[in-house]
């Protein structure tokens, strides 16, 4: 499957901005995310429940709302909507700083994803440090070649920077403290930035409605499964007797 | 003047200053011009946020980091793109992890991505390509372990700067530990052996003599029950190290991390 996705990304260097997609559904990495987006829309949250973790987004934390214990002075849901952030900050840290370690992308692509890389990962720790003890770690990411390709990487970013701004703004109003709203709120303007920064950049409109909508976050939470960016089943410690020369 | 005339400046002046006080008097709201007044509601400070975001922190030497995949399938390695095979990559270590590979660099072959990557392979410093199809996510280490067989020590850099440093035992004339380019593949935990001690790191060198152990014969950094040993040339191969500084160096040693022996 990689190799037919390596090679839709090779070709992908002749793409043209006109070409370039609006949403993360419009990525569509292994052919099933539209589906995916459309079955979410149908399905309800139990079945979204149940089918999210075939993707592996269960050791990741993409499914936060259950087993979210509330920490003292947060409530359940609020533990659990920043979760759901502090996962999707790791996704994007991960994406950017893959992308500026590999230096495959355009120069032009490259600061962007820089100075944003270090936002992301400055989201991800102010995130993780306000949850403490009920933060879960980052999981493991494979991009699938994304950030060794520049079309298809800033394809990736106007999606993720364009949905992350408006999955904030679907939440803000779900807090149930205002205090997080706040906090939250000093996060969706600079996604809002970085989402027109990016779309300047690959020449697609900046600002394209007068009006944003909220993205419900089990869409998507369906739509980072149906990626398969986030991946789990490996490891490399393990509880064994050695039997190396010695 | 008449007393008709006094009249008539007296009720000039009174009407001056009846028109007058009204203009004065008049609210301030009725005038166009006068500036209009906030009628705004008494809003309270509202609450802080709960967390702040820290500074942003850049990079340092992005390109430095040592990049290291998973091995996603079984795969032939190749001597080059399309080439000549040079050896099976199993998915699984036999540590029973999951194996890895530290990547040296890519290319694009015939529209597919090529890896180049260094091989747990005799003879040692052996390297191969693979597809990118076969291989995980990418991972990152700014970590560096150098193993010095002359001075017995080992010492682990990260970011360009010695953050850990002690002696080590390593192999015996016989059976002697190999020299070249590395990375760790995998640790072991929680076995009950104090010939290996509380901690054994996996390395992708493998000795050139002892071909026949089991398991291929793999070098490991491990710690040891004879301290008064190290430093020393006293192993089969394998890197030893005191209890103590195998601890200490586990809480620094991400595997993947590039092992240099010289």
């Amino acid at each position: 499957m990689r190799d037919d996705q390596e090679a839709a990304t090779h070709r992908g260097d002749t793409t043209g901005p006109d070409d370039l997609v609006q949403t993360l559904a419009e990525i569509d990495v292994d052919g099933a995310l539209r589906e995916t987006a459309d079955a979410a829309v149908r399905a309800t949250r139990r079945d979204l429940l149940r089918a999210i973790p075939l993707a592996g987004a269960v050791s990741a934390g993409l499914l936060t709302a259950r087993g979210a214990q509330a920490a003292p002075g947060l409530t359940k849901n609020d533990v659990a909507i920043l979760r759901f952030d502090l996962a999707l900050e790791y996704l994007q840290a991960g994406l950017y700083t893959e992308a500026e370690r590999l230096g495959a992308v355009k120069p032009r692509t490259l600061a962007f994803s820089r100075v944003v890389g270090a936002h992301e990962r400055a989201h991800a720790r102010a995130i993780k440090g306000f949850l403490g003890s009920k933060a879960l770690p980052s999981p493991s990411f494979d991009y699938r070649g994304v950030t060794e390709n520049d079309t298809a990487f800033v394809k990736t970013a106007v999606a993720f920077e364009d949905l992350t701004a408006a999955l904030l703004k679907w939440q803000a109003p779900r807090l149930d403290s205002r205090s997080i709203v706040a906090a939250v709120l000093t996060l969706h303007s600079v996604e809002t930035r970085h989402a027109a920064w990016i779309r300047h950049i690959v020449g697609v409109l900046p600002a394209a409605t007068a009006f944003d909508q909220p993205a419900p976050q089990h869409e998507m939470a369906a739509l980072i499964a149906s990626t398969k960016f986030v991946v789990s089943g490996w490891t490399t410690i393990r509880r064994r007797k050695p039997r190396f020369t010695g | 003047m008449t007393r008709r005339g006094l009249l008539r400046i007296g009720l000039v002046v009174s009407l001056a200053t009846a028109v007058f006080v009204v203009l004065l008097l008049r609210p301030a709201a009725h005038n166009p011009r006068a500036p209009s007044e906030p009628n705004l509601p008494n809003l309270s400070a509202g609450p802080q946020p709960a967390f702040a975001v820290g500074r942003p922190q850049l990079l340092q030497r992005a390109t430095a980091a040592s990049r290291w995949a998973t091995v996603g399938r079984p795969v032939t390695a190749l001597r080059a793109p399309g080439g000549r095979p040079v050896t099976r990559l199993a998915a699984v270590t036999p540590e029973g992890t999951t194996n890895l590979v530290d990547v040296l660099g890519s290319v694009w072959h015939r529209g597919v991505e090529w890896v180049h990557v260094r091989l747990p392979l005799l003879p040692n410093n052996t390297t191969g390509w693979v597809p990118r199809s076969a291989l995980g996510g990418y991972h990152f280490v700014t970590t560096h372990l150098v193993v010095s067989l002359h001075r017995l020590r080992a010492t682990l850099w990260k970011d360009g700067r010695v953050v850990f440093s002690a002696p080590v035992g390593v192999g015996q004339p016989q059976s002697p530990t190999p020299r070249g380019e590395f990375y760790i593949r995998d640790e072991l935990t929680g076995y009950a052996s104090p010939f290996y001690g509380p901690v054994a790191f996996g390395t992708s060198a493998r000795s050139a003599v002892l071909t026949e152990w089991p398991d291929g014969g793999f070098v490991g950094i491990h710690g040891t029950d004879e301290p008064g040993w190290i430093p020393g040339r006293v192993s089969h191969g394998c890197i030893r190290l005191r209890n103590r500084d195998i601890l200490r160096l586990a809480r620094l040693l991400p595997v993947g991390t590039p092992l240099t022996i010289t």
